[in-house]
Protein backbone atom coordinates (compact mmCIF):
# COMPACT_ATOMS: atom_id res chain seq x y z
CA UNK A 1 0.00 0.00 0.00
CA UNK A 2 3.12 2.41 1.06
CA UNK A 3 4.61 1.81 -2.26
CA UNK A 4 1.47 2.14 -4.13
CA UNK A 5 1.25 5.37 -2.93
CA UNK A 6 4.95 6.69 -3.22
CA UNK A 7 5.06 4.96 -6.51
CA UNK A 8 1.76 7.63 -7.52
CA UNK A 9 3.90 10.75 -6.20
CA UNK A 10 6.87 9.68 -7.87
CA UNK A 11 5.32 8.51 -11.31
CA UNK A 12 3.44 11.78 -11.00
CA UNK A 13 6.53 13.94 -10.52
CA UNK A 14 8.45 11.92 -13.97
CA UNK A 15 5.30 12.82 -15.69
CA UNK A 16 4.92 16.85 -14.75
CA UNK A 17 8.66 17.75 -14.15
CA UNK A 18 9.71 16.88 -18.05
CA UNK A 19 6.26 18.78 -19.21
CA UNK A 20 7.57 21.48 -17.31
CA UNK A 21 10.77 21.83 -18.98
CA UNK A 22 8.49 21.52 -22.56
CA UNK A 23 6.30 24.46 -22.10
CA UNK A 24 7.42 26.56 -24.24
CA UNK A 25 5.11 29.62 -24.87
CA UNK A 26 3.32 28.89 -21.74
CA UNK A 27 1.66 25.59 -19.38
CA UNK A 28 -1.35 25.55 -21.94
CA UNK A 29 0.64 24.16 -24.46
CA UNK A 30 1.13 20.95 -22.38
CA UNK A 31 -2.53 20.48 -21.74
CA UNK A 32 -2.81 17.34 -24.77
CA UNK A 33 0.06 15.67 -22.83
CA UNK A 34 -1.40 16.12 -19.61
CA UNK A 35 -4.77 14.76 -20.81
CA UNK A 36 -2.69 11.92 -22.55
CA UNK A 37 -0.46 10.72 -19.52
CA UNK A 38 -2.94 11.21 -17.38
CA UNK A 39 -5.97 9.68 -19.07
CA UNK A 40 -4.23 6.87 -21.86
CA UNK A 41 -0.57 6.32 -20.09
CA UNK A 42 -1.29 6.35 -16.08
CA UNK A 43 -5.32 6.03 -15.74
CA UNK A 44 -5.64 8.61 -13.11
CA UNK A 45 -8.79 9.98 -14.75
CA UNK A 46 -11.23 9.13 -16.92
CA UNK A 47 -11.77 10.87 -20.14
CA UNK A 48 -15.01 12.51 -18.52
CA UNK A 49 -13.42 13.32 -15.20
CA UNK A 50 -10.57 14.60 -17.28
CA UNK A 51 -13.05 17.21 -18.79
CA UNK A 52 -14.38 18.29 -15.30
CA UNK A 53 -11.24 18.77 -14.01
CA UNK A 54 -10.18 21.10 -16.94
CA UNK A 55 -13.37 22.78 -16.61
CA UNK A 56 -12.76 23.27 -12.57
CA UNK A 57 -9.00 24.59 -13.77
CA UNK A 58 -10.74 27.26 -16.31
CA UNK A 59 -13.32 28.59 -12.68
CA UNK A 60 -10.29 29.08 -10.75
CA UNK A 61 -8.09 31.89 -10.55
CA UNK A 62 -4.25 31.18 -10.75
CA UNK A 63 -2.56 29.41 -14.42
CA UNK A 64 -4.65 27.76 -16.24
CA UNK A 65 -2.15 24.56 -15.85
CA UNK A 66 -3.24 24.31 -12.21
CA UNK A 67 -4.89 21.40 -14.13
CA UNK A 68 -2.16 19.58 -12.94
CA UNK A 69 -2.31 19.79 -9.23
CA UNK A 70 -6.09 18.41 -9.86
CA UNK A 71 -4.94 15.67 -11.80
CA UNK A 72 -2.35 14.95 -8.37
CA UNK A 73 -5.32 15.28 -5.83
CA UNK A 74 -7.35 12.69 -8.64
CA UNK A 75 -4.04 10.54 -7.86
CA UNK A 76 -2.96 11.08 -4.57
CA UNK A 77 -5.07 13.36 -3.02
CA UNK A 78 -2.87 16.30 -1.14
CA UNK A 79 0.59 14.99 -1.30
CA UNK A 80 -0.21 14.42 -5.18
CA UNK A 81 -1.45 18.23 -5.28
CA UNK A 82 1.78 19.20 -3.83
CA UNK A 83 4.06 17.27 -5.98
CA UNK A 84 2.25 17.78 -8.81
CA UNK A 85 2.08 21.59 -8.72
CA UNK A 86 6.06 21.24 -7.41
CA UNK A 87 6.85 19.08 -10.35
CA UNK A 88 5.33 21.26 -12.89
CA UNK A 89 6.62 24.78 -11.64
CA UNK A 90 9.62 23.89 -10.10
CA UNK A 91 12.57 22.66 -13.01
CA UNK A 92 11.22 25.49 -15.26
CA UNK A 93 11.55 28.05 -12.64
CA UNK A 94 14.93 27.36 -11.63
CA UNK A 95 16.30 26.49 -15.06
CA UNK A 96 15.02 30.55 -15.32
CA UNK A 97 16.23 31.34 -12.59
CA UNK A 98 19.76 30.79 -13.85
CA UNK A 99 19.71 32.22 -17.00
CA UNK A 100 18.68 35.06 -16.07
CA UNK A 101 21.65 35.45 -13.34
CA UNK A 102 23.69 34.08 -15.89
CA UNK A 103 22.51 36.72 -18.26
CA UNK A 104 22.50 39.54 -16.26
CA UNK A 105 25.96 39.60 -16.07
CA UNK A 106 26.61 41.12 -19.31
CA UNK A 107 24.38 43.57 -18.65
CA UNK A 108 25.59 46.80 -20.41
CA UNK A 109 27.42 45.07 -23.38
CA UNK A 110 26.56 45.95 -26.80
CA UNK A 111 25.30 42.17 -27.86
CA UNK A 112 23.91 41.54 -24.96
CA UNK A 113 21.31 45.11 -26.00
CA UNK A 114 21.39 43.46 -29.44
CA UNK A 115 20.36 40.43 -28.00
CA UNK A 116 17.83 41.63 -25.53
CA UNK A 117 16.59 44.17 -27.97
CA UNK A 118 16.35 41.71 -30.87
CA UNK A 119 14.18 39.05 -28.94
CA UNK A 120 11.94 42.04 -27.19
CA UNK A 121 9.47 42.10 -30.47
CA UNK A 122 8.96 38.75 -31.00
CA UNK A 123 7.99 38.00 -27.48
CA UNK A 124 5.39 40.72 -27.76
CA UNK A 125 4.00 39.01 -30.68
CA UNK A 126 4.32 35.31 -29.26
CA UNK A 127 2.17 36.96 -26.11
CA UNK A 128 -0.58 38.81 -28.57
CA UNK A 129 -0.64 35.28 -30.60
CA UNK A 130 -1.16 33.65 -27.00
CA UNK A 131 -4.68 35.57 -26.73
CA UNK A 132 -5.32 35.18 -30.65
CA UNK A 133 -5.00 31.54 -29.85
CA UNK A 134 -7.63 31.20 -27.59
CA UNK A 135 -10.49 32.87 -29.99
CA UNK A 136 -9.37 30.45 -32.76
CA UNK A 137 -10.50 27.92 -30.36
CA UNK A 138 -13.41 29.10 -28.79
CA UNK A 139 -16.77 27.53 -29.21
CA UNK A 140 -18.26 31.49 -28.63
CA UNK A 141 -17.59 32.26 -31.98
CA UNK A 142 -17.88 36.03 -32.95
CA UNK A 143 -19.37 37.31 -29.68
CA UNK A 144 -15.69 36.50 -28.44
CA UNK A 145 -14.28 38.09 -30.78
CA UNK A 146 -16.62 41.05 -30.14
CA UNK A 147 -15.96 40.47 -26.17
CA UNK A 148 -12.27 40.77 -26.79
CA UNK A 149 -12.34 43.62 -28.80
CA UNK A 150 -14.35 46.03 -26.36
CA UNK A 151 -12.05 44.61 -23.34
CA UNK A 152 -9.13 45.18 -25.04
CA UNK A 153 -10.39 48.85 -26.47
CA UNK A 154 -11.74 49.65 -22.81
CA UNK A 155 -8.33 48.52 -20.76
CA UNK A 156 -6.22 50.41 -23.27
CA UNK A 157 -8.27 53.43 -22.53
CA UNK A 158 -8.14 53.29 -18.92
CA UNK A 159 -4.94 51.99 -18.19
CA UNK A 160 -5.60 51.86 -14.48
CA UNK A 161 -8.77 50.09 -14.51
CA UNK A 162 -8.61 46.66 -12.71
CA UNK A 163 -9.70 44.20 -15.35
CA UNK A 164 -12.16 41.87 -12.90
CA UNK A 165 -15.62 44.09 -13.85
CA UNK A 166 -14.65 43.41 -17.25
CA UNK A 167 -14.37 39.64 -16.52
CA UNK A 168 -18.24 39.76 -14.96
CA UNK A 169 -19.43 41.82 -17.30
CA UNK A 170 -18.57 39.34 -20.15
CA UNK A 171 -19.47 36.51 -18.44
CA UNK A 172 -22.74 37.36 -17.50
CA UNK A 173 -23.66 38.74 -20.43
CA UNK A 174 -22.38 34.93 -22.03
CA UNK A 175 -24.01 33.36 -19.79
CA UNK A 176 -27.51 34.69 -19.92
CA UNK A 177 -27.17 34.57 -24.07
CA UNK A 178 -26.26 30.73 -23.71
CA UNK A 179 -29.87 30.62 -20.60
CA UNK A 180 -32.08 32.32 -23.39
CA UNK A 181 -30.74 30.20 -26.49
CA UNK A 182 -29.77 32.65 -28.76
CA UNK A 183 -27.24 31.53 -30.68
CA UNK A 184 -24.70 34.05 -32.67
CA UNK B 1 10.71 56.76 -19.99
CA UNK B 2 12.57 59.50 -18.95
CA UNK B 3 14.64 58.02 -16.34
CA UNK B 4 14.64 61.00 -14.20
CA UNK B 5 11.22 61.05 -12.90
CA UNK B 6 10.59 57.91 -11.97
CA UNK B 7 12.79 54.83 -10.27
CA UNK B 8 12.98 51.91 -12.92
CA UNK B 9 11.61 49.69 -10.26
CA UNK B 10 10.05 50.81 -7.20
CA UNK B 11 11.25 50.25 -3.89
CA UNK B 12 8.66 48.38 -1.65
CA UNK B 13 8.84 46.03 1.61
CA UNK B 14 9.23 42.28 1.62
CA UNK B 15 5.99 42.32 2.77
CA UNK B 16 3.81 44.25 0.43
CA UNK B 17 5.66 42.46 -2.45
CA UNK B 18 4.35 38.92 -1.09
CA UNK B 19 0.73 40.41 -0.75
CA UNK B 20 0.36 42.06 -3.84
CA UNK B 21 1.38 38.74 -5.61
CA UNK B 22 -0.75 36.72 -3.12
CA UNK B 23 -3.74 38.92 -4.04
CA UNK B 24 -3.25 38.72 -8.30
CA UNK B 25 -2.94 34.70 -7.87
CA UNK B 26 -6.23 34.67 -5.64
CA UNK B 27 -7.81 36.73 -8.08
CA UNK B 28 -6.15 36.39 -11.60
CA UNK B 29 -9.19 34.38 -13.21
CA UNK B 30 -8.99 32.74 -16.65
CA UNK B 31 -5.72 32.26 -17.39
CA UNK B 32 -3.18 34.69 -19.19
CA UNK B 33 -1.20 35.41 -15.81
CA UNK B 34 1.46 36.85 -17.62
CA UNK B 35 -0.80 39.88 -18.64
CA UNK B 36 -2.77 39.79 -15.27
CA UNK B 37 0.97 40.48 -13.71
CA UNK B 38 2.23 43.73 -16.65
CA UNK B 39 -1.37 44.46 -16.13
CA UNK B 40 -0.95 45.09 -11.61
CA UNK B 41 2.84 45.51 -11.02
CA UNK B 42 3.16 47.61 -14.66
CA UNK B 43 0.39 49.78 -15.05
CA UNK B 44 -1.60 50.03 -12.07
CA UNK B 45 1.47 49.96 -9.07
CA UNK B 46 4.08 51.20 -11.64
CA UNK B 47 6.72 48.43 -9.35
CA UNK B 48 8.48 47.88 -12.97
CA UNK B 49 8.54 50.62 -15.82
CA UNK B 50 7.87 49.31 -19.26
CA UNK B 51 11.12 48.77 -20.82
CA UNK B 52 12.37 46.86 -18.34
CA UNK B 53 9.35 44.48 -18.21
CA UNK B 54 9.60 44.07 -22.01
CA UNK B 55 13.38 42.78 -21.31
CA UNK B 56 12.30 40.33 -18.91
CA UNK B 57 9.42 39.41 -21.44
CA UNK B 58 11.84 38.54 -24.06
CA UNK B 59 13.79 36.44 -21.80
CA UNK B 60 10.69 34.74 -20.15
CA UNK B 61 9.09 33.84 -23.67
CA UNK B 62 12.73 32.47 -24.83
CA UNK B 63 12.04 30.03 -21.55
CA UNK B 64 9.26 26.96 -20.76
CA UNK B 65 7.09 27.02 -18.15
CA UNK B 66 3.69 28.85 -17.17
CA UNK B 67 3.76 32.62 -18.32
CA UNK B 68 2.82 34.45 -15.28
CA UNK B 69 5.04 32.80 -13.00
CA UNK B 70 7.96 33.28 -15.10
CA UNK B 71 6.84 36.68 -15.43
CA UNK B 72 6.50 36.95 -11.47
CA UNK B 73 9.80 35.72 -10.82
CA UNK B 74 11.51 38.01 -12.85
CA UNK B 75 9.76 41.32 -11.58
CA UNK B 76 10.67 39.44 -8.12
CA UNK B 77 14.33 39.13 -8.77
CA UNK B 78 14.61 43.02 -10.01
CA UNK B 79 12.83 44.11 -6.62
CA UNK B 80 14.37 41.84 -4.03
CA UNK B 81 16.62 39.70 -5.93
CA UNK B 82 17.24 35.70 -5.14
CA UNK B 83 14.68 36.22 -2.41
CA UNK B 84 12.05 37.99 -4.42
CA UNK B 85 12.16 35.35 -7.47
CA UNK B 86 11.24 32.79 -4.98
CA UNK B 87 8.56 34.67 -2.87
CA UNK B 88 6.97 36.33 -5.92
CA UNK B 89 5.61 32.69 -7.90
CA UNK B 90 5.49 31.56 -4.99
CA UNK B 91 2.98 34.37 -3.59
CA UNK B 92 1.23 33.60 -6.52
CA UNK B 93 0.42 30.07 -7.03
CA UNK B 94 -0.66 29.16 -2.98
CA UNK B 95 -3.31 30.99 -3.12
CA UNK B 96 -5.00 29.32 -6.52
CA UNK B 97 -3.90 26.12 -5.00
CA UNK B 98 -5.42 25.96 -1.99
CA UNK B 99 -8.85 27.33 -3.87
CA UNK B 100 -8.75 24.91 -6.25
CA UNK B 101 -8.36 21.81 -3.55
CA UNK B 102 -11.02 23.22 -1.80
CA UNK B 103 -13.27 23.96 -4.54
CA UNK B 104 -12.54 20.02 -5.95
CA UNK B 105 -13.13 18.70 -2.88
CA UNK B 106 -16.11 20.34 -2.19
CA UNK B 107 -17.93 19.78 -5.68
CA UNK B 108 -16.01 17.48 -7.39
CA UNK B 109 -17.44 18.50 -11.02
CA UNK B 110 -18.84 21.96 -12.24
CA UNK B 111 -19.46 20.96 -15.57
CA UNK B 112 -23.13 19.92 -16.04
CA UNK B 113 -24.20 23.09 -14.02
CA UNK B 114 -26.58 24.98 -16.95
CA UNK B 115 -24.76 27.99 -18.37
CA UNK B 116 -21.35 27.59 -16.82
CA UNK B 117 -19.56 26.80 -19.85
CA UNK B 118 -21.14 30.30 -21.47
CA UNK B 119 -19.55 32.29 -18.30
CA UNK B 120 -16.23 30.67 -18.10
CA UNK B 121 -15.71 31.22 -22.10
CA UNK B 122 -17.15 34.97 -21.19
CA UNK B 123 -15.07 35.14 -18.56
CA UNK B 124 -12.09 34.14 -21.32
CA UNK B 125 -13.06 36.54 -23.82
CA UNK B 126 -12.46 39.57 -21.91
CA UNK B 127 -9.15 37.35 -20.86
CA UNK B 128 -8.01 37.44 -24.30
CA UNK B 129 -9.01 41.66 -23.76
CA UNK B 130 -5.95 41.91 -20.98
CA UNK B 131 -3.73 39.92 -22.75
CA UNK B 132 -3.84 42.24 -26.27
CA UNK B 133 -4.39 45.46 -24.41
CA UNK B 134 -0.81 44.44 -22.66
CA UNK B 135 0.91 43.20 -25.80
CA UNK B 136 -0.45 46.13 -27.44
CA UNK B 137 0.65 48.95 -24.48
CA UNK B 138 3.72 47.19 -24.42
CA UNK B 139 5.33 47.18 -27.99
CA UNK B 140 3.94 50.64 -28.02
CA UNK B 141 6.34 51.29 -24.78
CA UNK B 142 8.76 49.69 -25.80
CA UNK B 143 9.31 49.22 -29.00
CA UNK B 144 8.90 52.08 -31.47
CA UNK B 145 11.08 51.59 -34.32
CA UNK B 146 9.50 50.19 -37.70
CA UNK B 147 11.68 47.20 -38.06
CA UNK B 148 10.52 45.66 -34.47
CA UNK B 149 6.79 46.90 -35.26
CA UNK B 150 7.58 44.50 -38.77
CA UNK B 151 8.78 41.95 -36.60
CA UNK B 152 5.96 41.85 -34.26
CA UNK B 153 3.39 41.50 -36.67
CA UNK B 154 5.36 38.53 -38.52
CA UNK B 155 5.64 36.76 -35.06
CA UNK B 156 1.39 37.38 -34.49
CA UNK B 157 1.34 36.32 -38.54
CA UNK B 158 3.23 33.46 -38.03
CA UNK B 159 2.00 32.14 -34.72
CA UNK B 160 -1.03 33.88 -34.02
CA UNK B 161 -3.28 33.94 -37.03
CA UNK B 162 -1.89 30.85 -39.37
CA UNK B 163 -0.96 28.73 -35.68
CA UNK B 164 2.12 27.51 -36.94
CA UNK B 165 4.08 26.20 -33.88
CA UNK B 166 6.08 28.68 -32.30
CA UNK B 167 9.62 27.29 -31.58
CA UNK B 168 10.66 27.13 -35.32
CA UNK B 169 9.19 30.32 -35.80
CA UNK B 170 10.97 32.04 -33.08
CA UNK B 171 14.04 30.30 -34.04
CA UNK B 172 13.75 31.33 -37.11
CA UNK B 173 12.78 35.34 -36.45
CA UNK B 174 15.04 35.63 -33.65
CA UNK B 175 18.81 35.75 -35.55
CA UNK B 176 17.10 38.40 -38.22
CA UNK B 177 15.05 40.64 -34.99
CA UNK B 178 19.17 40.25 -32.79
CA UNK B 179 20.88 41.27 -36.32
CA UNK B 180 18.56 44.23 -37.11
CA UNK B 181 18.35 45.70 -33.27
CA UNK B 182 22.36 44.84 -33.79
CA UNK B 183 22.59 47.01 -36.85
CA UNK B 184 20.26 49.83 -34.91
CA UNK B 185 22.86 50.15 -32.18
CA UNK B 186 25.93 50.59 -34.48
CA UNK B 187 24.32 53.37 -36.03
CA UNK B 188 23.38 55.28 -33.73
CA UNK B 189 25.93 55.21 -31.23
CA UNK B 190 24.04 54.41 -27.73
CA UNK B 191 20.72 55.48 -26.40
CA UNK B 192 21.23 57.64 -23.16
Amino acid sequence: MRDGFSGTLLALFAVFAPLSLLSFGGGNATIADIAHQSVAVHHWTGDREFADLFALSRAAPGPGSMLCALIGWKAAGVPGAIVATVAFYLPASFVLFVVAKVWGRWRGSVWHQAVERGIAPIAAGLFLSGGLAVLRVTPAGLAAWIAAGLATAALLYWPKLHPMPLLIVSGAVFGLIDLLGVRL
Amino acid sequence: MNDGERPAIADVSFGTLFLAFFRLGCTSFGGATGAWVYREMVQRRGWVDERLFLTDMALGQSMPGSNGLKMALLVGLRMKGGIGAFTAPFAMLIGPLVIILAIAAVYGRIANIPGVDAVLDGVAAAVVGLTLSSGISAVAQGTPEPAAIAIVALTVLAVGILGWPMLPVFLTLAPISIALAWMQARRQPRAP
